[in-house]
């Protein structure tokens, strides 16, 4: 099969283009993750920075603008996001280091309660390097580590790949508390790594913000909690306007929608309810809808998956937003390439 | 009869419509738009903008969910991290017209009301109608005709309510506004409308669907409706003598008409070719025609309803072995062999 | 006339990826018993217990480490349980740490006794195939193997450096386990047992204590198994437990522990789908939590008439159940799809020696000797494997 180019040319349009305080939303399933198309959304951002001269005519779909990204991943750590980049040929510990890229983790430490010693109230924003050992609690013995790991055939870079290496992890957040108060607090931490980025914005760039599963914050929390779905997307709200662009992915699944959405919230439970309420509030205020899915055929060899492309309740039908809604079959081959396609072709 | 009943309907409900949109003589202090993923507000609250801002009346966008203040909105007021209270306060201070001249009309935009209705801040005095109540009237002295025209996302699942014999915040709305509109996507209408014709269970789409990983189902190009586009508004509109008006209209995609236009656009679903094809009179009588003769003469008929069939025979009972014979009087026209044929 | 011969012979269908996996090779260890590059990407794993298992992995031969794979079970039967004392008992083996959560010592004690490397039991399994095939061209007998020994055929990288054959037994990736004997062992002792403790908060808090300092202060290059039998269940744990804030948190902070450490720890859950169904909001956020989901619906007993008429042929045993993937380690975290196992139905039977694993058909009309023969191996070849 021969290679595929990073950014398949039918989605190229989809990836690039974000309209001011745009959102869009990503959903996908237990058999159809969407990380593939996050590490797209990255590459179309941070590419051209990255390689000044992509061979496909990347530079017209950008535009000439620049962008910053910050990702923010509640389900996946960094060593996950920084190796299936570098398949796509991103360096993001690079581009971390060049202050146009900055990885918040909400993985390692998000409930970890139980290691204790982190203040919730974390000084990071006073240090402007980005290679932060230092306000990290050192989880494991960190000299004796990179002794054993994994083969390095498919991890390039040269730092150990265990979770201790925190270089390009801008900011570990922590849940504490309870309530808005808790998320007030996460929030004051991810806009203290935008501010960082915005101050050595230059003129002209934007700063995309990647949101990877803020439901699982919701349902991990709760309405016992003190946290429900308003509360959640009022939280979304705020990042939001501190960026240019957000994208958002979030859990599609049956259970989590349609059991409150078809049967009200009678005869659902609360984290199906509140669930439901915030991604389709969201999908009511997202410019566009990307919805991954497994084939309802069942499963192919040649076929991943389905990826239908919406207009959400945000779109404003003016004609300088023309946004055409389509659905494509999506193939993820051995080495990480992409090939997307319509229904009947190859 | 029929067509004299359409013109009325269609002159009344149009300028009906007319009035509810462009927020003529209050006819409605309270609209409910009722959306959902498949058809957002979105066009039909930019369509209040530019009628509103076409009769010089003041916009308020009370945003729940936008993030800036689109264009022809005269205030924005972001409602994060506010309480119901302090909402109402700053959409009064947005606008103070001048106490003296003629009465001024206010256009009050709730882009959605669900996140107000579930958020956890509010506590249980809230009440929706005081809120409602507060925000269309004036703080001032002035003269000032307040519309407030409510969005309210019906796929979006509300909270448990803390009261269980309280009623569901939807019958609530419903009973509060004066009027009510219900959007539905028209080329979804069309597809439900062909499929009831053919006496086929009419499609769903998006999250009726209830398919896994899918929470929208509209694309521009369903099959076999062709350039559907625009939006249908289902309308039910509480009259102050009490009679309820209930009605669909069709409002065209922006794009089809200028932003200045002051003639009314949205027309009666019934009136379109799309949703109504034009039917072509046909004969009532009209036969198929052949080269053979299907008809039959009086005489034939009479003779034919003559003949007594078997059945009605054997039901005379005259023994075993009777009845169940074909009675039939011989015509002049029969041919009969003595020596072939038998009776 | 052995196994190795059949080995070196399907090792060619590996040969594509040998670049990756001749430099992982070279930086394993030797002292690490049970963890072997992945021969899909190089990533290190470590076997489940069960071969066929192993196999179905989306193409890894094991379960790749720092991965958390759930084991969900319909009905009330103990398959799932079994396949987390395999788990347990090949953890042991390798002289890996193994941490229990919620379960008495005496769990311990009802691990499936040590017969030796799974390859006995292949071995023994293909020479009398060999017999039986003998006028087969070469070329199509390899595609017999293809659904019984995707496990087997995957190990060879290791073995083909020794071309005398001579295994040693401390380098057996995957071993068999007889489910009528009792496992002794020397290395029993690295088990450990997290009870559940009453608190009022969290009842996951202790565990995840003991976990995280477990995992800590051992030295880097042990290897820890964490197996959680029957997550949730009222039996085992306080009603309060499944929360979602307290188990969706467990789950997450196992995870961020995972990653952490993601080179030398693997996990096991198993979960009672009677009790709580996949239909339900929490059970899939427990799902999409996890690396791998296996689901297992096994068969009711009256099924057992159907079962017997469906046993392909006199030594093969009749399946017990069917088994699901809804998702699969690695594979789906990149986006899912490419693999060959995808989409296949397959059933489990569960032997006295082994829990096997193959695609699921339904058998031909009784009395057809010859096809019936013939659908055993249905795992649907690759173009690769038919060309020369």
């Amino acid at each position: 099969m021969p290679s595929q180019p990073p950014l398949p040319p039918l989605l190229t349009p989809y990836l690039s283009s974000h309209p001011d305080s745009s959102l869009t939303l990503v959903t996908s399933i237990l058999g159809a993750t969407s990380n593939w198309l996050i590490l797209r959304f990255l590459h179309s951002s941070l590419a051209s920075l990255w390689a000044p001269n992509p061979s496909f005519g990347l530079d017209e779909s950008n535009n000439g603008t620049k962008k910053k990204v910050v990702l923010i991943s509640f389900l996946r750590g960094w060593h996950f996001w920084r190796t299936e980049a570098k398949r796509l040929g991103l360096d993001l510990a690079r581009l971390a280091d060049k202050k146009q890229f900055a990885f918040i983790d909400g993985l390692s430490d998000l409930f970890n309660t139980a290691q204790g010693s982190r203040s919730p109230a974390n000084p990071t924003p006073a240090r402007p390097g980005i290679p932060q050992r230092t306000t990290l609690p050192v989880r494991g013995p960190p000299g004796a580590v990179p002794a054993r790991g994994p083969p390095t055939a498919q991890i390039p870079s040269a730092g150990a790949p265990e979770g201790t290496t925190d270089k390009g992890v801008a900011q570990t957040l922590s849940f504490s508390g309870r309530g808005v108060a808790a998320l007030d607090a996460l929030e004051n931490e991810i806009l203290a790594v935008i501010a960082q980025l915005k101050i050595s914005a230059e003129d002209g760039e934007e700063i995309l913000l990647v949101i990877d599963q803020p439901d699982f914050l919701l349902a991990a929390t709760g309405p016992s909690m003190d946290i429900g779905a308003t509360e959640m997307a009022e939280w979304i709200t705020g990042l939001q306007q501190n960026v240019h662009a957000t994208v958002i992915t979030l859990a599609a699944d049956s259970p989590l929608i349609h059991n409150a959405s078809t049967s009200g919230i009678q005869g659902s439970t609360p984290i199906e309810g509140e669930h439901a309420a915030f991604a389709i509030g969201l999908a009511h205020r997202a410019r566009s809808v990307m919805q991954l899915r497994t084939l309802e055929t069942g499963a192919a060899t040649d076929v991943s998956g389905v990826l239908r492309i919406s207009r959400g309740g945000g779109w404003s039908s003016g004609p300088e937003d023309n946004l055409d809604e389509k659905e494509l079959l999506y193939y993820i081959q051995r080495d990480g390439g992409v090939r997307v396609f319509g229904r009947g072709e190859s | 009869m029929v067509a004299v009943n359409l013109s009325h309907r269609r002159t009344h409900n149009l300028l009906l419509i007319s009035k509810l949109l462009s927020l003529r003589d209050t006819t409605s202090p309270l609209t409910l738009l009722v959306d959902s993923l498949e058809q957002p507000a979105t066009p039909l609250i930019q369509e209040y903008i530019r009628r509103a801002n076409l009769s010089k009346v003041h916009v308020t966008l009370v945003a729940f969910e936008t993030l800036k203040c689109p264009e022809g909105c005269d205030a924005f007021i972001s409602t994060r991290r506010k309480s119901p209270a302090d909402i109402v306060k700053e959409a009064s201070r947005a606008y103070q017209p001048a106490s003296t001249g003629p009465p001024k009309r206010r256009l009050i935009l709730i882009d959605a009301i669900n996140p107000l209705l579930t958020s956890r801040r509010v506590d249980s005095s809230f009440s929706l109608p005081a809120f409602f109540g507060a925000l269309s009237t004036p703080s001032t002295s002035a003269k000032l005709e307040t519309s407030l025209v409510v969005a309210y996302h019906h796929d979006v699942p509300g909270s448990a309510p803390s009261n269980l014999y309280a009623p569901s915040q939807f019958s609530m709305l419903t009973y509060l506004a004066t009027t009510m509109i219900t959007l539905h996507s028209f080329s979804h209408i069309l597809a439900q409308k062909a499929a009831r014709d053919r006496s086929l269970a009419a499609p769903v789409f998006g999250l009726e669907e209830e398919q896994e990983g899918v929470l929208l189902g509209r694309l521009d190009k369903l099959s076999g409706t062709g350039a559907a586009e625009g939006i249908v508004l289902e309308l039910e509109h509480r009259r102050r003598s009490g009679r309820g008006v209930l009605e669909w209209y069709l409002l065209p995609p922006a794009s089809r008409y200028s932003a200045r236009q002051v003639k009314e656009v949205v027309t009666l679903l019934d009136d379109n070719v799309l949703y109504n094809p034009p039917v072509e009179a046909d004969d009532a009588d009209e036969e198929p025609t052949s080269t053979f003769d299907l008809g039959l003469t009086e005489r034939q008929r009479r003779d034919r309803e003559g003949v007594v069939l078997p059945y009605f025979d054997a039901q005379n009972g005259d023994g075993p072995g009777e009845g169940g014979r074909i009675l039939y009087d011989m015509g002049e026209e029969d041919d009969f062999d003595e020596e072939e044929d038998e009776i | 006339m052995s196994f190795r011969k059949r080995n070196i012979g399907v090792s060619t269908g590996i040969d594509r990826n040998a670049a990756p996996t001749a430099v992982a090779q070279a930086a394993l260890p030797e002292s690490n018993p049970g963890v072997r590059p992945s021969p899909d990407d190089g990533r290190p794993t470590t076997s489940t217990g069960c071969p066929s298992l192993d196999g179905l992995l989306a193409g890894h031969a094991g379960l790749p480490m720092g991965k958390i794979l759930l084991i969900e079970e319909n009905g009330t039967t103990e398959f799932a349980g079994q396949l987390l004392r395999y788990y347990a008992a090949e953890g042991v083996v390798q002289e890996q740490k193994i941490h229990v959560v919620g379960m008495p010592e005496q769990w311990g004690r009802s691990l499936p006794g040590l017969i030796g490397t799974a390859d006995i039991l292949e071995g023994k399994r293909s020479d009398k195939r060999k017999d039986e095939r003998m006028k087969i061209a070469w070329r199509y007998e390899r595609l017999g193997e293809f659904g019984a020994g995707i496990a087997g055929s995957r190990d060879a990288p290791p073995q083909t450096g020794d071309s005398d054959g001579a295994q040693k037994p401390q380098q057996a990736f995957c071993h068999a386990f007889d489910l009528t004997k009792r496992f002794t062992h020397p290395s029993i002792t690295n088990m450990t047992f997290i009870p559940l403790t009453p608190s009022k908060e969290s009842p996951y808090a202790s565990i995840l204590k003991r976990l995280q300092s477990a995992i800590q202060s051992s030295s880097p290059s042990t290897i820890h198994r964490i197996v959680i039998p029957s997550l949730l269940n009222p039996g085992l744990y306080p009603p309060d437990a499944s929360r979602p804030e307290y188990v969706l948190q467990f789950l997450h902070s196992l995870k961020a522990l995972m990653t952490t450490h993601s080179s030398r720890v693997t996990a096991m859950l198993t979960l009672p789908l009677t009790l709580f169904p996949r239909s339900s909001g929490l059970v899939r956020w427990i799902e999409l939590l996890c690396d791998g989901v296996i689901e297992l619906c096994p068969f009711p007993h009256s099924a057992d008439a159907l079962a017997t008429s469906g046993a392909a042929t006199s030594e093969e045993e009749p399946p017990q159940g069917m088994l699901k993937t809804h998702r699969l380690p690695v594979l789906h975290e990149r986006g899912g799809g490419n693999d060959q196992n995808i989409g296949q139905d397959w059933a489990f039977n569960l032997s006295r020696r082994r829990f096997e694993i193959k695609p699921f058909s339904l058998p031909p009309a009784e009395g057809d000797k010859e096809a019936q023969e013939a659908s055993v191996p249905s795992g649907m070849p690759k173009k690769a494997d038919l060309e020369f």
